[in-house]
């Protein structure tokens, strides 16, 4: 098998996956989750496979055009969704995430992207490209994962205000405290990968550590916004609604940084 | 005065909005594209485009008001760390231990029980508990009662701090790169020796090569560098994409080629119209004439350009430094006489507006054109970088702190009651409360077991 045919597997397990979390959101029966979890771990593994192989055909990391790495992204996503349901035990954000991860998968096949492993540019040819570029998207996808919960808080939020009992056990409450955890663990990942380790391999690469990039710029908007929600949520003490409209636009700021400023803002980073 | 401009910097909104205005203006910094010419701004944006350039907006990371907003962040970010320094320090090498079981009872975390043992006894057998988990334990007695004050992971308390710190270190190098960082760049070709401006040394280019893949595309540019110190080579190494040379504080990076068209190496080829099987190959050189071989003929070059055009004042020059229409200036002559100039073309042999001096059937065609390669190599030197990783590696460590080292504190009160020791317990974490609690909990256990 070959590594594009494990990819549209692992895509169809992704499928699978959301399909059941979805059946689980209406029908609230527990099995209808776990099956949606196993689903997703199993094309965890295969997404797995196929990353490691497309790795050892083309001899570098798999994230190197827009294909390779909206696959990694998803990827990514997968990874720190299971991780944040298997330690809060609330598969309820699974639909959504399992939504925008088989999103992220169709994008990633669409015949807009070009998929050939092409050889790496001079610029490209570094681990540093390892660490700067895996790093900054798991911490992404934490980002994401408080991304849906933030929305959901904001409805669950509405709904307990109006009198309605919390689905299941997950209360807005906990909503809240599941999106601040997913966000201490994105933002220093975010923060080591994308701004740490972009300024090392900026000063290995470009011989400055900082040139006031579009993309370099937009990951330091990124990085403001979420410590706008630590310093906001710890210091003055903002929980709840204004603390998940922080996290909401500071996953849209962390999406512009790498999806946006590729099609729209001219700048160094255009490799992809 | 002192008060309001303490109060200022101290309030944690100014910091939150000192925040928003940062992101706000980044935000524009990245809509308005930075550091172009003049005219570009006049096009894009007309009347506006002048407006910007006054309100620095076109340069708006190094403006004036960009740098004071980064600078009032900076001050924010030392007051408000001082100030909240002052009572966390205290709280940790100045704790209190109140002897009030209901200092103990308000808290959020707190359990209560008796232990059958004498206080002194209770006391030796749960701080050996609580030593166990790691927990440093101090305390006091007075009046037959015992407060203990169990702690660890204090250091979690200062993560934030830490963080504070790494970003006024990092902030301290990029000012340091802005004042004191040096940069150029050096065009060399091969065996070329240039001086590093400001340096005392001096480089030498030995050689450049390209590297490609099997497709053709580039795979790498490799410029085989030595270090010149007076007139001795002190180190040579190869220079690539992402492996500069470090050299007492200059880092040389591979940055860019070209080709050195004032030193072509041209083939030409003379032929007759009227002679098929007939053709001479002269390689030569712009400047020197060169004969033709079994001929009496000399062809010389006096001109070379890469991509001709006919400028405004319809005189011949270069549209690009890219081979896109190279073209020659040459003449041919016969012992003193000439026999035609003209331009010719590479990429149009036909289209060569010959002046013919005498009747002649020979034709001059432009077929190889090479060029000794250049290599441009960037310098810098940069004494902000050092402060950089170091505030880096600060910031990550205090993150680490934030995050991942909550401080734990375990409060306990013992007081004799009818022989046995009443114990009244309560826990404070600012974060991970639900592993605090647990942990709480199992040392509640641990400690109703004693006997």
């Amino acid at each position: 098998m070959n590594e594009s045919t494990i990819f549209t597997l692992s895509f169809s397990l992704y499928i699978g996956s959301a399909f059941f979390y979805l059946a689980f959101l209406y029908s609230k029966r527990k099995a209808m989750a776990r099956t949606g979890f196993i689903l997703a771990l199993l094309g965890l593994v295969l997404h797995t496979l196929a990353l490691v192989l497309r790795t050892v055909q083309s001899g570098h990391a798999p994230f190197t055009n827009m294909y390779e790495s909206l696959s990694f992204l998803a990827w990514a996503t997968v990874l720190a969704y299971l991780i944040i349901e298997w330690k809060f035990q609330a598969p309820r954000p699974g639909a959504y995430l399992l939504l925008i991860v088989v999103g992220l998968m169709a994008l990633a096949s669409s015949p807009l992207m070009p998929k050939d492993a092409t050889p790496l540019v001079p610029a490209l040819q570094s681990y540093w490209l390892w660490l700067h570029v895996s790093v900054t998207l798991l911490g992404e996808a934490f980002f994401a994962v408080a991304f849906i919960t933030s929305i959901m808080y904001l409805r669950a939020e509405a709904r307990e205000k109006a009198g309605a009992a919390p689905k299941g056990t997950l209360t807005a409450e906990r909503l809240d405290s599941i999106s601040y955890r997913a966000i201490s663990v994105g933002f220093p990942l975010f923060t080591l990968g994308g701004l740490v380790f972009g300024m090392v391999w900026a000063y290995k690469a470009w011989g400055t550590y900082w040139s006031w990039d579009p993309k370099e710029v937009w990951s330091l908007i990124t990085w403001f916004v979420f410590a706008l929600y630590l310093h906001t949520r710890i210091v003055m003490g903002w929980k709840g609604r204004r603390s998940a409209a922080i996290a909401i636009i500071g996953f849209l700021a962390a999406l512009f940084t790498y999806f946006g400023v590729n099609y729209l803002l001219a700048g160094l980073h255009s490799y992809a | 005065m002192y008060r309001a401009v303490k109060n200022f910097f101290t309030s944690i909104k100014v910091a939150i909005v000192l925040l928003i205005l940062l992101i706000s203006a980044s935000v524009l910094g990245t809509l308005i594209p930075q550091g172009r010419p003049a005219q570009e701004y006049l096009v894009r944006y007309g009347q506006l485009g002048g407006l910007f350039r006054k309100l620095q907006l076109t340069q708006l990371y190094q403006s004036f008001w960009y740098i004071a907003l980064l600078i009032l962040f900076s001050l924010n970010i030392i007051v408000c760390t001082l100030v909240r320094l002052g009572p966390k320090l205290r709280r940790v090498f100045r704790p209190k231990c109140d002897l009030d079981p209901k200092s103990v009872q308000v808290l959020k975390i707190k359990d209560k029980m008796k232990i059958p043992l004498a206080p002194d006894a209770a006391k030796e057998a749960v701080q050996a508990e609580l030593g166990r988990r790691r927990y440093r334990v101090r305390g006091h007695a007075a009046e037959s009662r015992h407060c203990l004050l169990a702690r660890k992971k204090l250091l979690g308390l200062f993560g934030s701090d830490v963080v504070h710190v790494g970003l006024l270190i990092i902030l301290a190098g990029g000012i340091i790169s802005g004042l004191a960082g040096v940069r150029g760049s050096l065009t060399l070709s091969e065996g070329q020796v240039l001086p590093v401006p400001d340096a005392g040394f001096s480089v030498r280019l030995d050689k450049f090569a390209t590297e490609l893949y099997p497709d053709g595309n580039v795979k790498d540019w490799k410029s085989d560098l030595t270090v010149i110190e007076g007139d001795k080579s002190v180190l040579t190494k190869s220079v690539e994409v992402n492996h500069p040379l470090n050299y007492k504080g200059f880092v040389f990076y591979q940055s860019g080629y070209g080709s050195d068209w004032e030193k072509p190496e041209l083939e030409v080829w003379l032929k007759k119209t009227g002679d098929p099987a007939y053709l001479k190959t002269v390689r030569l050189a712009v400047g020197r004439p060169a004969p033709v071989e079994g001929e009496d003929i000399t062809l010389t070059v006096s001109r070379f350009l890469p991509d001709f055009v006919l400028d405004e004042n319809n005189q011949p020059s270069t549209r690009s430094l890219d081979l896109n229409n190279p073209a020659a200036l040459i003449r041919a002559e016969r012992a003193g006489t000439e026999l035609f100039s003209g331009w010719i073309f590479a990429k149009f042999p036909d289209f060569a507006q010959m002046h013919q001096a005498a009747e002649s059937e020979l034709k001059a065609e432009l077929k190889d054109i090479k060029a000794p390669q250049y290599s441009v190599i960037q310098t810098a030197r940069d004494p902000g970088v050092p402060l950089i990783w170091v505030g880096c590696a600060v910031l990550m460590l205090g993150l680490f702190l934030a995050f991942y080292w909550p401080p734990r504190e375990v409060r306990l009160v013992l007081q004799e009651s009818q022989g046995k020791t009443e114990v009244t317990a309560g826990g404070i974490t600012s974060k991970s409360r639900e592993a605090f609690q647990s942990e709480f909990e199992s040392i509640m256990a641990a400690l109703r077991k004693m006997k």
